[in-house]
């Protein structure tokens, strides 16, 4: 079976059928064609798949869709202001975080997230942070690095109100 | 495939209606972070096997994601998320066993979703909620159509995956005093975060001029629940606490597990591990008490 499903994707309402055993990256990649977030494990443990719902960070492959009904959900598709890359992403670009890019967009939403909560943190608690979000390529130091950088303001302030952190 | 239905009742009458249906399986999502992924593993499984078909039911229109205290009594309900409790005062400041647990527990994103009552409903032996709560000899209400019962968690689960709760009752809430002793949860894990116990292990004692006066002991991930290890206890109480003693004491949580080999673990290295892990958990709480 499916309902339909209303939220806010990225600041957007949006509308979609939904099954009534679909998960929120379900829904986000063949439904609305959304495949930032990726399939990893499809079982909470990976990362890939991390996106903010209501503020908060979650593995959209543990959240049914269903549930996510009126809430704000937000990919990193939502984060960059025009041409303008949110600090986080332009850190990771900057420091070259990304290998094969397979984790970045998951990575990317932890860290907003994270620093949303937590803008000026010391280095073990951004390990902590992203210790959800595996990196294959073991590409790790430098993502720490850059969110670290991104914490000393090396890439402008964060931006505040923005849809990562509704 | 077997065919689910999602309903998010917004009152315990609907819910109570949903739940007592015959020829369905219905389960109560909370989180979502253990039923989901066993759901979509299902899902992706061939061939499929014949199951009845599946009636999901969510758990968090109806308000239970509330800390509550009343006199001495601390009130967690259900449907709060790991991450909240963590940012609860209440939690934060009379609970510091609670609090460990939360902090080890996954990772960030999995706590933002996870639920406590899921985490206990799941019950896993290596849940790391239940240690401290038995450490805290928690309370747990279930309610169903026909009312409310209390059974403490002591009494509550029944093997792995295994509970007192009849299918048609829900969890509402935890209750714990935090009395006046000290506590602590200790974890050992293949890594630091996001990790699951290979054992974990919960203390709260009081002391009275460094005497023993009272203790409770829990140790999961070693037997097919978490258990409490009266051994151990009864070896402590009424003594001066001190490392050596406790060390000493700590041996005989042996008794009290019995546990398996499983890909995060093996039982010879658990049974010689928990020893050490129980020994840390009550020293830490000792320490405390004594601040």
């Amino acid at each position: 079976m499916s309902q339909i499903l209303k939220f806010y994707l990225n600041g957007n309402p949006v509308q979609v059928a939904a099954g009534d055993a679909d998960t929120l990256l379900d829904v986000l990649r063949e439904g609305l064609g959304f495949t930032s977030p990726k399939c990893g494990c499809n079982h909470g443990d990976c990362g890939a798949c991390t996106v903010i719902l209501n503020g908060y960070s979650v593995k959209s492959c543990t959240v049914l869709a269903l549930t996510a009904e009126g809430k704000n959900v937000c990919t990193v598709d939502g984060l960059a202001d025009g041409d303008k890359l949110h600090p986080v992403q332009r850190a990771f670009h900057e420091y070259g975080a990304p290998q094969c890019g397979y984790c970045t967009p998951g990575m990317v939403m932890a860290a907003v997230s994270f620093l949303n909560r937590n803008p000026s943190p010391t280095e073990d608690e951004v390990k902590e942070a992203l210790s959800g979000n595996l990196c294959r390529c073991g590409g790790y130091k430098k993502y720490v690095q850059a969110v670290m950088a991104t914490a000393r303001g090396e890439f402008g302030p964060l931006p505040e109100g923005s849809v990562g952190n509704v | 495939m077997r065919e689910y239905e999602y309903h998010a009742p917004q009152s315990f009458e609907s819910l109570f209606r949903l739940a007592s249906a015959d020829g369905v399986e219905v389960r109560f999502l909370a989180g979502g972070t253990d039923l989901m992924p066993r759901i979509s593993a299902e899902r992706n499984q061939i061939p499929y096997d014949k199951k009845p078909r599946m009636r999901i039911v969510y758990l968090g229109a109806l308000g239970l994601d509330n800390v509550t205290e009343e006199g001495e009594r601390i009130t967690i309900g259900a449907c709060c998320t790991l991450s909240s409790l963590l940012e609860n005062e209440v939690v934060k400041t009379k609970l510091p066993v609670l609090r460990d647990a939360l902090a080890e527990m996954a990772g960030v994103s999995i706590r933002n979703t996870a639920t406590i009552g899921g985490n206990i409903m799941n019950a896993s032996p290596a849940a790391d909620s239940v240690p401290p709560l038995l450490a805290l000899d928690a309370e747990c209400t279930l309610r169903s159509a026909s009312g409310e019962r209390r059974v403490f968690l002591s009494e509550y689960f029944t093997g792995p995956g295994k509970t007192v709760a009849k299918p048609d009752e829900v969890l509402v809430s935890i209750a714990v005093k935090p009395g006046r002793g000290g506590s602590s949860f200790k974890k050992l894990g293949r890594r630091k975060a996001e990790t699951l116990s290979m054992v974990n292990a919960a203390a709260y004692l009081e002391l009275r001029d460094g005497i023993c006066e009272s203790i409770r002991v829990a140790v999961g991930s070693a037997a097919p629940t978490v258990v409490r290890c009266i051994d151990v206890e009864q070896a402590l109480v009424g003594k001066k606490i001190n490392e050596e003693v406790v060390r000493e004491a700590s041996l005989l949580v042996t008794k009290a597990i019995s546990p398996i080999d499983d890909i995060r673990s093996s039982a010879w290295y658990r049974v010689r591990v928990a020893p050490t892990v129980v020994a840390r958990a009550v020293l830490t709480a000792a320490e405390r008490k004594r601040g």
